[in-house]
């Protein structure tokens, strides 16, 4: 077993757990550290993946930015564990029956599918010069078009967040 | 691309405008010329493509005649909302340029939807059209039922959204590309991957065109946004929605060596959706809600162009769209006249307001399919084409029956407004003359599609 | 080709002066709902009178234009186009339908005024006009057919226009389910048409069908008898004609267009159209003959016996739409039309005369109770004789004559025509003549009984006297082969149609025949004079006797076709239902509206509120979807 393949499989533990974590936790403020957890992990991935551009912003934005402001808004609420509404159990397993379902089924059929395509094509994309020529040459177009939906988006979050 | 750049150009101007103009009539107008001069544009594109696909931006974009019919189409029936319910929507709270933007930008994810070549423009004109709708369901800010709406859309929307990306993962990760016409699946024996991902990808937009079981957002949300937003995201985005579905069904996985293993799912989701949309519909009380359940029976109907896959049913959708919207946004801009929005509260419609009456009549009849309106021809063109495909007759006799069931619940409106004695509360002084002749322009337009298609028809 | 170009502007206008009428006629005076009502009509008269010009004297190229305005849709190659077809056969029908129509609306602005329903009367005559203008121009069986119905409609909706009077509705309603039975037939023979042909397109069938179907086939005798059963229906032929004479419960305007002039005589229309067919299926052709003269008889024995002056007109034209089927049924196509013209002319001239002394005796309907109008109103008197005399076949001076004749000759001459058809007619002209000249006599001859109440006026007499000119004229343009060679009606109908194939050595008989139905036809009047004025006391005697009464009161009844019906078919129904009333069937429905109910309780189940069970339905849909895909 190669070192990348040692690496990936600690990485891919931790990230399960984490992300199971999430989900578990009582306390808000737990779950998002465990999320944090769990976005270090996902760029361990993506440097496996020679990404390191992508691993970097991936960090200071989801790791760094919208963490913070997630623990920020969390803390500002006061929510806590006792301030979350109970659940009933019949909910709870009928959630873990039919997500559970999903996986078996989503497992089971990509189990044995074929990944001949995944290797194709060059390493280094992910590099910043490469996807900066990828990002303003092929797909300049989505790029420019995504700035509509954040445009939106952001219109949204004044249009709602502003008292009337 | 003139309309996508002047539908993104107008939004912005539109939402900044807020800031200098403080006349909500004047942001109306200015909102409609805007659409007037998309329309305009549009046409001046029309001439430059054919029924050949023609590449744009690396083949981010794949224009064709058909796509830019469907934009005009669109933005025709956007013009009719706007003359029709553009007060209603400047009324509903202090930030009308911002309103009018966001549906501007919903309609730049209409015109991607209907020209993307690349799942990375479908993804993003899907988002293009979400996101506004979840700010606009919940613009009421007064009512609670209004933020439950926006609120609901936006979690079922962002889960729907996670499966629409998973989708187009693994579909990349079978065939190493993003791009619709040479993703090349025909061809090779389809592996579990690229299946999985179609399946996918078709539930995410399922969830966008309410189709069951993916539609129980869709009465809540319909029926809690303010009624002027839910004529608009009933209609247009949902028409928008099935363009997205249609193009990319028919362009990328519509061999039939690929189309055999979808074929069973989505034909038992339309078969569900039928079923459900018309038999939930019968028992309402409310007309709002009637309408959210008849919007999913009228999208059982439009499956059926996904499914068919023939010149029909690109024939089909293109009427459907015109057809379903039109019929419904003037049944909305009836409904948003009414003070009491149950069935009772159109009682006597006919005494007092008979023209009203007799135009919501024509768009009911075209909900239905009478012969002669437009409802009909499309529900014809969408029906036969999947005759033609074969192998589907089992669900156009479930179709047609579940037509029968929808006379039901859109003839006792007709029976309300005409058989029942009552005193239904109309808002009188917003029923200005100009208001009723374009009404009665929808239902003259509604009326001349169902005996002259060719004026849509003809251009492809 | 230039005029040609406006042929779709015939059937436009009358429905631009519908929509006009429709939507804003409650807001207009009366004096412009009339002028729209008349103008769209008479401007469509006008335009079909120079286009008919221009046809007789440069005809097309193939005798025939076309205009396709548009394709309503194009789907398996079975593509229904909104398009037009003039022909000399379609020429005559749109001439005569436009043209009478105008008079009888020009006559109308007079005979309506004052009612409240003014601007709905016109807005229906004028969608009448429209329908029965898209009914004889349509290219295409479908656009016939929308016609067809559209006319059906507007017969339904103005025998009903004095709706407040329970029995117009009842007879609006019998006119409707009655003709149901001859539309249904039909729109089955349409399908059958559709299934062999994969066209409705009229041209197409007839060009198609000699070399699909050979003389005698099945399909053939099954699409030519469906067509007929329509036809049967809507001309008020045996079996279907008991709704005729209720119609008349219409304002008169109304029986002189509709139920006289036009759209009775759709069946003859549409079987003229399609006489490829007939001629494919010779037992159905004879059908047609047989009906028409046993029509013919029955409803000339009835009208013998009316007393309503708009019932004895209602079984006169029952009774000359049978001459007309008997001449379809032979062979005789422009006889046929050539009849349904001159009809046209003198039985809606009829009718307006009846309803000028209707108006002026205060809506009385009953003849006997009339008399004497003569000197008090002598142009409706004179006009509603000529009328009376071309009804009635008088020789030579009336275009009656000329028409019925030639129908009563080809019925014998025809190889397809046979002796008994031909003294079946014969007895009919003989009871025509008595009819009429009776009506004559009680309603304008002997004592007066009541007062003139209202004058007719010049928007009155005009239309009679140009009706009264054609009833007298309008036959010169066929003169019988032995007479002379001036034939133009039927040498521009022979451009289009076949020609009768007279049997071998009857060339000669026609002039035979001619005297001896002319002396039939004024033998007729001679009793009618003999019987009604000089001693009307012996048919009263013979009213008296038992047989008498006995023989009055059927021919009355109209044969008791009424009750025959009511026995065999209304009260098997209304029996069977009152035993079902818990029918078994809608056992069924229930059944089908309970489990919508149940299912409608269970997905009301589903839409609870929450997110989390939405999702959760999601998710497992979406669980299953895939393993159906994936695993099965």
């Amino acid at each position: 077993m190669s070192l990348p393949t040692i690496l990936f499989w600690i990485l891919a533990v931790i990230s399960i757990l984490s992300a199971i974590g999430v989900v578990v936790a009582k306390n808000p403020v737990h779950s998002v550290l465990l999320l944090i957890v769990t976005f270090f992990t996902i760029t361990g991935f993506y440097i496996l993946l020679n990404a390191q551009f992508l691993a970097v912003v991936h960090i200071i934005v989801y790791a760094g930015a919208i963490m913070v402001l997630f623990l920020f808004v969390i803390m500002l609420m006061n929510l806590n564990a006792s301030g979350e509404p109970q659940k009933n159990n019949l909910v709870k397993f009928a959630g873990v029956v039919a997500g559970g379902l999903l996986l078996i089924v989503l497992v089971a059929a990509l189990k044995k599918a074929d990944t001949g395509m995944l290797i194709q094509g060059s390493t280094n994309i992910g590099l910043i010069q490469n996807l900066g020529k990828v990002l303003f040459k092929d797909f300049v177009l989505p790029f420019e078009v995504s700035s509509i939906l954040f445009l939106s988006a952001m219109i949204g979050a004044i249009v709602i967040g502003k008292k009337d | 691309m003139n309309a996508l750049i002047s539908t993104a150009v107008f939004g912005i101007f539109l939402m900044i405008s807020g800031l200098f103009i403080k006349s909500k009539q004047a942001i109306r107008i200015l909102a409609i010329s805007g659409v007037v001069a998309a329309f305009v544009l549009n046409i001046i594109d029309f001439r430059q493509y054919g029924a050949s696909a023609t590449e744009l931006f690396h083949g981010m974009l794949s224009v064709t005649n058909f796509g830019l019919l469907f934009i005009e189409i669109i933005l025709g029936c956007v013009l009719v909302y706007f003359l029709l319910s553009g007060k209603d929507l400047a009324n509903i709270g202090h930030y009308t340029g911002e309103y009018f933007a966001l549906i501007f930008f919903i309609l730049c994810g209409v015109v991607l939807a209907a020209t993307y070549g690349n799942m990375l423009m479908l993804f993003l004109s899907i988002e293009i059209m979400s996101i506004p709708q979840y700010i606009l369901a919940g613009s009421d800010k007064h009512n609670l039922k209004s933020h439950e709406a926006s609120l609901k859309y936006f979690l079922m929307g962002a889960f729907s959204t996670g499966f629409l990306l998973m989708g187009i993962a693994l579909l990349y990760g079978a065939t190493g590309s993003f791009d619709i016409t040479t993703m090349n699946l025909a061809g090779r024996p389809i592996d579990a991957m690229a299946l999985a991902g179609i399946i996918l990808i078709a539930f995410a937009l399922a969830f966008k065109v309410s189709a069951a079981p993916f539609h129980f957002w869709t009465p809540d949300v319909y029926d809690g946004a303010p009624t002027v937003v839910t004529s608009f995201i009933s209609t247009i985005v949902k028409v928008g929605g099935f363009v997205a579905f249609i193009r990319l069904f028919h362009i990328a996985f519509g061999s039939p060596d690929v189309d055999k293993h979808w074929l069973l799912v989505l034909s038992i989701i339309t078969a569900a959706t039928l079923i459900i949309g018309n038999v939930t519909a019968v028992f309402q009380q409310s007309v709002k809600r009637m309408l959210a359940y008849s919007s999913i029976s009228q999208a059982g109907f439009m499956l059926f162009a996904v499914i068919a896959m023939n010149v029909l049913s690109w024939q089909g959708i293109l009427l459907y769209a015109a057809a379903y919207s039109l019929a419904t946004i003037g049944c909305f801009a009836i409904l948003m006249k009414m003070k009491d929005y149950t069935y009772d509260g159109y009682n006597g419609l006919a005494q007092k307001q008979p023209l009203l009456a007799l135009m919501n009549t024509i768009f009911l009849f075209s909900l239905v399919g009478i012969p002669a309106t437009a409802g009909f021809l499309a529900k014809y063109f969408v029906l036969s084409a999947a005759v033609e495909k074969g192998g589907l007759l089992w669900l156009v006799i479930l179709a047609v029956c579940c037509a029968a069931i929808s006379a039901f619940y859109y003839f006792r409106l007709i029976w309300a407004m005409y058989f029942k004695a009552g005193d239904c509360q109309v808002e009188e002084h917003a029923i200005t003359p100009a208001f009723k002749s374009v009404l009665a322009l929808t239902a003259l337009l509604v009326i001349i599609l169902g005996v002259w298609p060719g004026l849509i028809l003809a251009w492809i | 080709m230039g005029i040609y170009h406006l042929l779709w502007l015939i059937p436009a206008l009358p429905l631009l002066g519908f929509l006009i009428l429709a939507i804003f006629g409650l807001k207009m005076p009366n004096r412009a709902i009339g002028i729209i009502g008349c103008a769209s009509i008479g401007l469509a008269a006008l335009l079909t009178i120079i286009i008919g010009i221009n046809f007789l004297t440069s005809p097309p190229t193939g005798n025939f234009y076309q205009q396709t305005l548009w394709t309503w849709f194009s789907v398996h190659g079975f593509s229904p186009a909104i398009s037009f077809y003039l022909d000399p056969v379609s020429l005559i029908f749109t001439f005569v339908v436009t043209f009478v129509s105008f008079l009888i609306h020009w006559y109308s602005t007079e005979y309506m005024r004052g009612d409240e329903g003014y601007p709905r009367f016109f807005a229906y005559m004028n969608l009448f006009v429209f329908s029965m203008l898209t009914l004889v121009l349509a290219n295409n069986l479908l656009l016939l057919y929308l016609g067809w119905e559209g006319v059906g409609l507007c017969s339904f909706l103005l025998i009903g226009f004095w709706y407040k009077e329970q029995e117009n509705c009842y007879a609006a309603r019998k006119a409707f389910i009655v003709t149901r039975f001859g539309d249904t037939a039909m729109i089955i023979g349409l399908f059958l048409l559709v299934k062999n042909f994969n066209t409705l397109n009229i041209q197409d069938i007839l060009t198609k069908a000699p070399s699909l179907w050979q003389p005698g086939a099945t399909t053939a005798f099954w699409a030519a008898i469906l067509l007929l059963g329509g036809a049967l229906g809507k001309s008020a032929q045996l079996p279907l004609q008991t709704w005729l004479p209720d119609a008349m419960a219409g304002p008169t305007p109304v029986s002189a267009l509709i139920h006289a002039a036009t759209m009775v005589t759709a069946g003859v229309y549409l079987i003229a159209r399609m006489h490829v067919l007939y001629e494919l299926a010779p037992v159905v052709q004879l059908i047609v003959a047989i009906i028409g003269a046993a029509t013919l008889l029955i409803a000339g024995f009835s009208a013998l016996a009316q007393r309503d002056i708009k019932r004895v007109l209602a079984y006169s034209t029952i009774s000359q739409i049978g001459y007309m089927f008997l001449a379809l049924g032979v062979g005789a196509w422009s006889a046929a039309i050539f009849h349904f013209m001159i009809h046209a002319f003198f039985k809606g001239l009829l009718f307006l005369a009846a309803g000028a002394v209707i108006l002026a005796m205060e809506e009385e309907h009953d003849m006997f109770k009339m008399g004497g109008l003569r000197k008090k109103m002598p142009v409706v008197f004179w006009t509603f004789l000529f009328g009376s005399g071309a009804l009635a076949a008088i020789p030579i001076i009336t275009a009656g004559f000329y028409s019925k004749d030639q129908i009563l000759f080809f019925a014998l001459a025809s190889t397809k025509g046979s002796f008994w058809l031909w003294l079946c007619g014969f007895v009919g002209a003989f009871l025509t003549a008595i009819y009429t000249f009776r009506m004559v006599f009680v309603t304008f001859f002997g004592e007066q009984k009541k007062e003139v109440h209202r004058k007719p006026t010049n928007s009155i007499k005009i239309p009679l006297i140009i009706l009264g000119i054609l009833s007298l004229i309008a036959g010169f343009i066929e003169i019988p082969k032995a007479w002379g060679n001036f034939a133009p009606f039927s040498s521009l109908m022979n451009k289009v149609m076949p020609q009768v194939q007279l049997a071998a050595g009857m060339e000669n008989k026609e002039v035979l025949l001619e005297v001896i139905t002319g002396i039939i036809a004024l033998l007729g009047v001679y009793l009618a004079w003999q019987f009604c004025l000089k001693s009307p006391k012996v048919l009263y005697n013979f009213k008296t006797t038992g047989l008498g009464r006995f023989i009055d009161k059927f021919f009355f009844k109209g044969f008791m076709f009424d009750q025959l019906y009511d026995i065999i078919l209304v009260r098997p129904v209304v029996w069977l239902s009152k035993i079902d009333k818990r029918d078994f069937v809608d056992r069924i429905y229930e059944a089908i509206g309970n489990l919508g109910l149940l299912l409608n309780k269970i997905f009301s189940r589903t839409q609870n509120g929450y997110l989390r069970w939405y999702v959760c339905g999601l998710v497992l849909g979406m669980a299953v979807a895939l393993t159906i895909i994936l695993f099965v």
